[in-house]
């Protein structure tokens, strides 16, 4: 039992990525069952990578990360906004420009930095050991708003993802719940982003996300499996990249999808089990 | 069913961390050092009396390595660090400013020397603040003399510090960095005065210039690190620079690509030589370190 | 005619235009729908029946005279007091919603954002899904039901809501002889308790059967009124054009209103 204790107990920092990671857990089970319940992973996976030309500029001007995250992930949302109003066509194809034109912008402003390499890698992999208590509160302060938005928008949520007409029609304006959801998504790829990098926040997203939706029957029980197996990646990651020596936020979304594909592959083969014995049954 | 896939989740958590072993509790006091130049000196310094923990790995970048959370906890529970100072360890800065804050005893190096600042006519032209006329020059292990003055004040940390006694190592380590200095004059007064210029594309000669009177001359010579190849403008100002400089060789170090090597060759029929200043040759020995920047660069230029 | 249209009738429209930005779908529809009533609107797909409902839920802004739903223009009315049953579903459903989560939805207009559910709530859900015969597929999540059990489960969320006017695109989709019976009964039960009907179907000969009033659309009003007036063979070949030598035709010639032969062409 040492070694799941030690590096904790005998560690201030590593408890500190703990609570960031368990955070970062919790806002990404809300935002993500969300994600996946509306089908907007794609427009998750875009805002993730969007913020990175305002991060970007933020450690150029030595302001926080996180303003800057914030300003990328406006100007995102907004672009997203006009490209599916103003277009007929499907607008994947403008958004996924959308989205490479930030990153491609964001590493082109970070590589003025003389930590150039630094930096990025920062950006992208995140920080989890560096975390202050400050980026602590703010994360928690964040990740009450969001449970906050999913407590107060469960039922417009839900319609608009059984039928935005329905949603309409029963009273709730569909663009203002829909840019909320946009907003409660940002914000956790804000908060998430120097715990876990932007590039990873997206796993931490749908991985747990998905697992949970894999075993829960009702939408309750996913968040909380969703948020059991957030933690536990967090928890499991941060161990193996302490013994092993690995990197951190890769070995915590690494082990939130092994997870996945473990209980996929286990319902798979239930699922053959059953379709052999009723096989064998009528012979 | 459910209650059966944790259990199988918490074995294989238990499996992957089962490969490591808990570390002992050693009585001897531990001295970490951030980079493998100056942790060879300290090691020489101390010798048995400390176990001594060099945080990179030699050859990495010292300016961008990362810990891990391994290192990050070495440097937690450290007796005394030995850092560089002038944020020279550019990854590490959050991990250090954390263990000062808790309480971990520091060593910084640059506390004990004359700094010095990159002087006109050696910026390299990058864009980077730091490679810029007027920044802090960081790389001072490259003057012995300099080095001198650290061990001298390192073995009176330790004696106050860590109640370690190294005062006879240290006389002798003191000594002998003093031979390397003369060592060293003896090599490169094979070169005249006029002649001891150094092109180099890092800003990292700067204290070795100045201890053995070399003109330094800053070109900016596209890396892996940065973030172009070769274009034709940075090309363009290179070839200006030597022409006007008269220049026979340029040195080149970490992580320039012999891509690069060759295309600055026939562009310019300049020689380019690579020289390690970042780290040590494989017997780990800060004076084969200094002796061989020294040997190469005389050799070429004379 | 002129229609008298401060009266809170539950849908009153008086030459009225539909359609898309500067197209008109179906032009001059005039009708009148009171308490406990039904109107079938009965069409070819892309004939206006979809546009006139979304217009009257408000989906889609009127072109051209008057539309009032319980008096009030659409888009200004109660929402609770209005039930809307859409053509398509994302029945792809990937997250685990029970076919109880989805009924429940039905209340989620009367109720609002904050509004707390009680023990009423609950029971108009349970009778709702009885209604629909789906009670015992209750804590089954949706993804695993067929797209018949499906459409039961969304009728059961159209009745939860209890509403004043039922809008309902081709409801009996997907469904059994056993759902459609159901159906009927259920609607039958909301115009005894007061319910306003409209809906668009396909279902010619059972639904028209049942309904006060039926509109015959094909992007025009080719008849409207009783179901004995405008179930004619010349109207229904305007409504249906080429597919008269169909199923349709066949189906309703063989209703009870004395058509005993196939169309001779």
């Amino acid at each position: 039992m040492d070694i799941f204790i030690t590096p904790f107990s005998t560690n201030p920092f590593m408890v500190q990525a703990l609570i960031a990671g368990i955070l970062v857990a919790i806002a990404c089970a809300i935002a993500g069952t969300f994600i996946i319940l509306r089908g907007l992973a794609f427009i998750g996976d875009a805002l993730a990578h969007g913020v990175l030309p305002g991060i970007a500029v933020a450690i150029l001007l030595n302001i926080p990360g996180i303003v800057g995250a914030a300003a990328g992930s406006a100007v995102m949302i907004g672009g997203i906004t006009l490209i599916t109003q103003r277009s007929k066509l499907s607008s994947d194809t403008a958004i996924g420009l959308l989205f490479v034109g930030m990153l491609s912008l964001g590493v082109v402003i970070v590589s003025r930095s003389s930590s150039f390499s630094g930096d990025l890698t920062n950006i992208l992999f995140g920080e989890i050991f560096g975390v202050s208590m400050v980026s602590i509160i703010v994360q928690l302060v964040a990740t009450v708003i969001i449970i906050g938005i999913a407590l107060i928008c469960t039922r417009p949520f839900l319609l608009l993802a059984f039928d935005p007409e329905s949603a309409k029609v029963a009273g709730f304006s569909p663009r203002i719940y829909h840019n909320l959801m946009l907003f409660m998504i940002a914000l956790t790829v804000i908060v998430s982003f120097q715990t876990v990098g932007t590039l990873l926040v997206f796993g931490m997203l749908i991985a747990p996300a998905g697992s949970g939706a894999l075993l829960a029957r009702r939408i309750e029980s996913m968040i909380a499996w969703t948020i059991l197996f957030g933690i536990i990646s967090v928890y499991a990651g941060l161990l193996v990249s302490y013994h092993m020596n690995l990197a951190a936020s890769a070995s915590i979304t690494l082990v939130a999808v092994i997870i996945f594909f473990l209980i996929f592959i286990v319902q798979n083969i239930r699922t053959r089990g059953i379709i052999k014995e009723t096989k064998t049954e009528h012979g | 069913m459910k209650p059966k896939l944790i259990l199988i989740l918490l074995l294989l958590t238990l499996l992957l961390t089962t490969a490591c072993q808990t570390t002992t509790t050693n009585p001897q006091k531990t001295i970490v050092v951030t980079y493998s130049v100056l942790g060879s000196v300290v090691k020489e310094l101390a010798g048995d009396a400390a176990k001594v923990v060099v945080s990179m790995p030699n050859g990495v970048d010292p300016h961008e390595w990362q810990p891990s959370a391994r290192d990050i906890s070495t440097i937690n529970h450290a007796d005394l660090v030995v850092e560089n100072g002038l944020q020279l360890e550019g990854g590490m800065l959050k991990t250090l400013s954390a263990a000062k804050k808790a309480g971990v005893k520091f060593f910084t190096a640059s506390d004990y020397i004359q700094v010095r600042h990159v002087g006109a006519g050696e910026g390299i032209p990058s864009g980077d603040p730091d490679q810029a006329i007027g920044a802090v020059d960081p790389h001072l292990w490259l003057d012995p003399v300099d080095m001198k003055e650290i061990v001298q004040a390192l073995s009176q940390t330790l004696l106050n510090e860590l109640k370690l006694d190294v005062s006879s190592r240290a006389a002798d380590l003191e000594n002998r960095l003093d031979g390397l200095n003369t060592t060293i004059v003896d090599i490169v007064s094979q070169v005249p005065v006029a002649e001891r210029e150094l092109v180099t594309g890092h800003e990292s000669m700067g204290y070795f210039a100045q201890r053995y009177d070399f003109k330094l001359i800053g070109v900016f010579i596209p890396s892996l690190s940065s973030q172009a190849g070769i274009s034709a403008a940075n090309l363009a100002a290179l070839k200006q620079t030597i022409i006007e400089s008269h220049v026979k060789v340029i040195f080149t170090e970490l992580g320039t690509s012999s891509a690069v090597v060759d295309t600055i060759g026939k562009e310019t029929h300049v020689n380019t030589v690579q020289i390690s200043t970042h780290a040590l040759p494989p017997d780990g020995s800060y004076f084969t370190f200094m002796t061989n920047i020294a040997t190469i660069i005389t050799n070429n230029l004379k | 005619m002129v229609k008298d249209l401060t009266k809170t009738l539950p849908v009153t429209t008086s030459r009225l235009n539909i359609g898309y930005k500067n197209e008109i779908v179906v032009p001059d529809i005039n009708f009148e729908l009171g308490k406990g009533e039904a109107v079938a609107l009965i069409g070819t797909n892309g004939s206006g029946k979809s546009t006139l409902l979304k217009t009257i839920v408000g989906l889609i802004p009127v072109l051209g005279g008057e539309l009032r739903i319980f008096g009030q223009p659409p888009g200004k009315v109660n929402r609770a007091a209005i039930a809307y049953l859409g053509q398509f579903h994302s029945s792809a459903f990937i997250l685990p919603i029970r076919a109880i989560d989805v009924v429940r939805m039905g209340r989620f207009p009367v109720k609002g954002l904050w509004g707390r559910m009680d023990s009423e709530d609950d029971d108009i859900i349970k009778q709702a899904m009885k209604t629909m015969g789906v009670e015992n597929l209750a804590e089954k999540p949706v993804r695993s039901l067929s797209g018949g059990q499906q459409q039961r489960i969304f009728l059961s969320q159209v009745l939860a809501q209890r509403a004043g006017l039922l809008v309902l695109d081709e409801p009996t989709a997907g469904l059994d002889a056993g759902g459609r019976e159901l159906y009927l009964q259920a609607l039958h039960a909301e115009m005894r308790r007061g319910a306003s009907i409209i809906s668009a179907t396909h279902d010619v000969q059972e639904e028209a059967a049942i309904c006060n009033h039926v509109l015959l659309l094909a992007r025009k009003v080719v008849a409207s009124g009783t179901c004995t007036e405008v179930m004619t063979p010349e109207n229904l070949l305007q409504t249906f054009g080429v597919v008269i030598a169909g199923d349709s035709n066949l189906h309703v010639l063989e209703s009870p209103h004395g058509h005993d032969e196939p169309e001779k062409h």
